[in-house]
């Protein structure tokens, strides 16, 4: 298949899947209370982005969202790249990360609650909190992506700190760095999404959360189209860069 | 002076930390409604271990049925993803960009569609685990060293001797690091799901005894969390060590190149 | 003229028990000009001696001289570094690869920009300055490395192995256009490789090291005529010489058992 027909098929297979979305429900093949027309969905969609409540949440989950990548990211990053570059420290730290990968962060969220009370301090801190591990695998990747041959040549060429620094470690490590930036952002919404939907009066994830208890299906697919389409379009727009400033990789 | 092995150095941390746990709050350095001591909760869970048993079946179950669909739908599609060009080129692209979308997001809705019984965890839990496992079948199956393929066909093989002398077996090492991965995130799912709106389990005695400030309470179940996923952590890396044992005398790592994104990435459990 | 002066270097690996002895009194002179190979068995140290020689690692006693002036760290316009395979930064192109010890100078973009093309035409690869190492066969890539060594336009050239990760044919063309580009610009040249065959072909003259520690056991003179040719491979004299080579590299295994 030629790149424009696999982009063809994919688009048709969209297509389908919305039509499908719109049509179904409205003739009644499914229950409209459970799966309310793509049409409904959409007009619900504008409505409520037009309520200032609406977007006060919204305002509020962005804040909470960049806060907790501000702070997740330098920390991550220096602990992944302490373990890199230290290897005593590393294999000290490196095989304990594995094992707290596979303990669900979520669990601990009761303690930030009974520690920061409901509001934006925990939402913002177990964010970071479920986001700073990721950091710490990728920025350690990231260093380890440096080949000591290419840091060898650079210094036979008389090249000082800050040279390799800037002309060796930063160009090596640019496609892994923005693969951290693109995952880290990932985990970083999911945590704010599900620090909200537990337990909070704001945010775009207590709305959510309060739609679905409430049975207003419209409402709650209308945030989640809202949710999927922001998360997508700023991963694409990562990858695009990434696909950018990796292209010599083979 | 030698260092201590890395390993001794972790096993001293596990043991400040367990003895922090029981002295902080002993000692008053951190309040005991944020931070229980170890003794005092593992008197609770004792004293309570007839309600924390009943619940933990409750979530034993629903992770049971989770990983069953996670997996087995898991490695079907992802045989197909992987095993079929025009659907890989169709659909992988598809499933990385959804990749990006919180799941939780969508549990509202199975709640709205399945109640609040075990029926919405399954079904979160269940595609929670599915993505892992459905990806790390598609590159185990793509990224098989085409030499035996070539080999096998020199000797003659048919396509269904292909497929089960030299893909399945070539493809396993992938498939079952993908089958931790997702036995994983199904734990984190159903447990997440329960916290959020349940009934019963291990997640939702949590978020019942959080909510009346209980810590001791919720600590036990926090315990009993973290045990519960490191063994399954445990028992899955053992399957595979048994498993792979031809492995580790060529040590073959399944080619670079193709497998990149979806394989390097180590554990995609955001939360 | 004499362009790089070695006296007395040895040097010790530290250790658990008090230190590996690596290379125990290396001296060697090599006349400006000259084309020296160094062979020697795997572990006899002889990366380390030509890390030493570039400044990129310190022996323990011992001088290197270089152009009369002493080498204690990386010198680019003195001595040219050619690694093995792999070296060329791969999110660079061949271009920006042989002008990059250029920029970190901060020549003059044109100029640097000239240079680094003059270079590129010497080695035969004009109209792919454009192009990612992935782009380029394992002989291209090596030649943009020679570029690279050479685009300072140092007296003297160190080759680790620069040849050793490509097949027979194209490791055989790259000897012959080292050999061209060699007479055309008179460098002298520090070539370490395993290939007898290599050795003799390239050399003045062929140090022999021994392993553990490593020494130098023999200075082989090659006295064949230049400009080489691949017929000479099969004359007497270059056999004799090999297996002479091949002698002394197998006699230290020897006496150890």
């Amino acid at each position: 298949m030629t790149q424009t027909q696999i982009i063809a098929a994919r688009l048709a297979l969209l297509a389908a899947i919305l039509a499908a979305w719109a049509l179904l429900p409205k003739y009644g093949v499914l229950d409209p209370r459970l799966l309310p027309p793509l049409g409904d969905v959409l007009a619900m969609l504008g409505k409520q982005l037009a309520r200032s409540q609406v977007q006060e949440a919204i305002g509020v989950t962005a804040l909470e969202v960049v806060v907790a990548f501000v702070i997740a990211v330098p920390i991550g990053a220096a602990i992944g790249v302490a373990a890199a570059e230290f290897e005593y420290f590393g294999q000290i730290f490196k095989p304990m990360l594995f094992y707290v990968f596979s303990v669900p962060k979520s669990i601990f969220l009761p303690m930030f609650i009974l520690i920061f009370g409901i509001g934006f301090p925990q939402k913002v801190a177990y964010a970071a909190f479920s986001t700073v591990f990721i950091v710490i695998m990728s920025a350690t990747a990231a260093v380890e992506s440096v080949k000591a041959d290419h840091v060898l040549v650079a210094r036979s060429c008389g090249a000082t700190k800050a040279q390799i620094l800037w002309r060796i470690y930063v160009p090596s490590m640019m496609p892994v760095l923005l693969e951290t930036l693109r995952i880290s952002m990932i985990f970083n919404f999911t945590g704010v999404m599900i620090a909200e939907m537990y337990a909070s009066r704001t945010g775009i994830g207590h709305l959510i959360a309060n739609w679905g208890e409430n049975f207003q299906m419209p409402e709650l697919f209308a945030g989640v189209i809202m949710l999927s389409v922001v998360a997508i379009c700023f991963n694409e727009a990562v990858r695009l860069l990434e696909v950018r400033v990796s292209k010599w990789r083979t | 002076m030698r260092r201590p092995s890395p390993s001794a150095v972790r096993w001293m941390l596990l043991a400040a930390l367990l003895l922090l746990w029981e002295l902080m709050p002993q000692t008053k350095i951190v309040p005991e409604l944020f931070l229980p001591s170890l003794s005092k909760t593992l008197t609770v869970l004792w004293k309570d271990r007839v309600e924390y048993a009943e619940n933990l079946l409750v979530t034993l179950y629903e992770v049971g049925v989770a990983m069953l669909i996670a997996c087995g739908a898991g490695i079907l599609v992802g045989a197909l993803v992987g095993g079929i060009s025009v659907l890989r080129n169709l659909m992988l692209p598809v499933f990385s960009s959804l990749y990006a979308v919180p799941i939780v997001i969508l549990y509202p809705i199975f709640t709205a569609w399945f109640g609040i019984g075990s029926e919405s965890k399954i079904a979160f839990a269940g595609i929670y685990g599915f993505f892992p496992v459905m990806l790390s079948t598609a590159a185990g199956i793509r990224t098989i060293d085409p030499q035996y393929m070539l080999a096998a066909r020199s000797m003659g093989a048919t396509l269904p001797q292909q497929i089960v002398r030299v893909i399945i077996p070539a493809s396993i090492p992938t498939v079952l690091s993908g089958l931790r991965l997702g036995g994983a995130l199904t734990i984190i799912g159903v447990v997440v799901s329960e916290m959020l709106t349940a009934s019963a389990g291990i997640g939702y005695l949590v978020t019942r005894y959080r909510t009346i400030l209980d810590s001791p309470h919720v600590f036990a179940a926090i315990l009993m969390i973290l045990l519960l996923s490191i063994l399954f952590d445990l028992l899955a890396r053992a399957v595979e060590r048994r498993t792979l044992v031809w492995q580790t005398a060529g040590r073959r790592v399944p080619s670079a190149g193709a497998a990149t994104s979806t394989t390097r990435m180590p554990a995609p459990a955001p939360v | 003229m004499t362009a790089i002066e070695v006296d007395r270097l040895s040097h010790i690996y530290a250790g658990a028990e008090g230190g590996v002895p690596a290379l125990e009194d290396i001296s060697m002179t090599v006349e400006a000009g000259k084309f020296v190979v160094i062979v020697g068995p795997s572990g006899c140290g002889k990366t380390s001696l030509l890390m030493m020689l570039a400044g990129l690692r310190h022996q323990s006693t011992g001088t290197i001289l270089c152009d009369g002036r002493p080498i204690t760290d990386p010198d680019p316009s003195r001595v040219g570094v050619v690694f093995q395979e792999a070296s060329l930064f791969p999110w660079l192109t061949a271009l920006d690869n042989t002008e990059f010890p250029l920029a970190l100078r901060g020549t003059p973009r044109d100029e640097r920009r000239r240079r680094a093309e003059d270079m590129l035409n010497l080695v035969g690869l004009q109209g792919f300055g454009a192009r990612f190492p992935h782009e380029l066969s394992g002989g291209m890539k090596q030649r943009v490395s020679i570029a690279r060594g050479l685009v300072q336009d140092p007296p003297v050239l160190l080759m680790d192995e620069p040849f050793a990760a490509l097949d027979e044919q194209t490791r055989m063309t790259m000897g012959h256009e080292l050999l061209r580009i060699w007479s055309k610009t008179r460098k002298t040249v520090v070539f370490i490789t395993h290939s007898l065959t290599e050795a003799v072909y390239l050399a003045d003259e062929v140090l022999v090291m021994s392993a553990r520690p490593g020494r130098i056991v023999d200075r082989i003179a090659i006295d064949l005529p230049r400009p080489r040719t691949y017929e000479m491979m099969a004359t007497d004299t270059f056999g004799k010489l090999r297996e002479r080579i091949w002698q002394q590299i197998r006699k230290p295994e020897g006496t150890l058992s």
